[in-house]
């Protein structure tokens, strides 16, 4: 797990819009698999409450976005600080097959899981093969 | 090989040694050391307690094995893989799974029975007592 060690900074000029708080822009790890029936994104997103993540679906394009929760303890002074808390953001492009109505969320123990169900006609089918006579 | 005995002189003793020293240097490359930084941590403390915080999400309780051995907190754990099914095809994998063990050295020993952790939205939280022995006491000094 050595080389996950550090939270990965959202790059600078990509075509986002700005935060105006100063809070730090991570792109959060993800894991993305596909099953038969569905597509699955699974986010580390530690630290996010449920109701400060925010996903969106517009168009093609899928949205995640959570805030940290500021995790600095009142009355003690920071003795070692190895990481930083600030705003978890990542888009995804979403393939036509999706059927957007059924898209479903959950979070647990710091991992947002969002399945993407596929749509009935995207659904692979068995052929069957009738041998002409 | 009759110079593998350790007490006798081996022209390769000495090209051994540099090895050594050339891997203790590019080894510590990460910070000075070369054990393992992972979880990263966040301290804080204060004359009487110290906090401790980690993020480490998708674990479960059971997996997390927390240790404190007078000012040494250890956390060891593992993060199982959560593939969500045997023929599931995967796409992307940038979340990491393993064991891990982190050590730290507190500022002062701890009450090892009063030390209580939390797990919270995949953010470890471990609170630390000061030993009572160990508080600093203010003295008096008397005028004669």
């Amino acid at each position: 797990m050595k080389e996950n060690k550090e939270k990965n900074l959202e790059k600078a000029g990509s075509d986002k819009a700005e935060p105006t708080r100063d809070a730090k822009v991570f792109v959060p790890a993800t894991d993305i698999y596909e099953k038969d029936d569905a597509i699955l994104v699974r986010c580390d997103m530690p630290g996010v409450a449920q109701d400060r993540i925010d996903i969106r679906l517009d168009n093609a394009e899928l949205e995640i976005s959570g805030t940290q929760a500021a995790a600095s303890p009142e009355g003690v002074d920071l003795l070692m600080g190895e990481y930083e808390t600030g705003v978890f953001r990542r888009r995804f492009s979403i393939p036509q097959q999706v059927d957007r109505e059924k898209i479903r969320a959950r979070l647990h123990n710091g991992v947002l899981d969002i399945e993407l169900p596929k749509a009935e006609q995207a659904k692979p089918r068995k052929i069957e093969i009738t041998t002409g006579g | 090989m009759y110079w593998t005995d350790t007490g006798t002189w081996s022209p390769f003793g000495e090209l051994r040694s540099l090895q050594r020293e050339m891997n203790r240097l590019f080894d510590g490359y990460d910070g000075g050391t070369s054990i393992s930084r992972f979880p990263a941590l966040n301290v804080w403390g204060n004359s009487d307690q110290v906090v401790v915080n980690a993020e480490l999400p998708g674990l479960q309780i059971e997996d997390i094995d927390l240790n404190v051995v007078n000012n040494q907190l250890t956390i060891k754990g593992e993060r199982k893989s959560d593939k969500p099914a045997e023929d599931a095809v995967c796409h992307r994998n940038e979340r990491g799974v393993g064991s891990f063990v982190r050590t730290v050295r507190l500022p002062f020993a701890v009450e090892n029975d009063k030390v209580s952790a939390k797990y919270e939205d995949g953010v470890l939280s471990i609170v630390l007592p000061r030993q009572e022995a160990t508080k600093p006491k203010r003295i008096e000094i008397k005028a004669s």
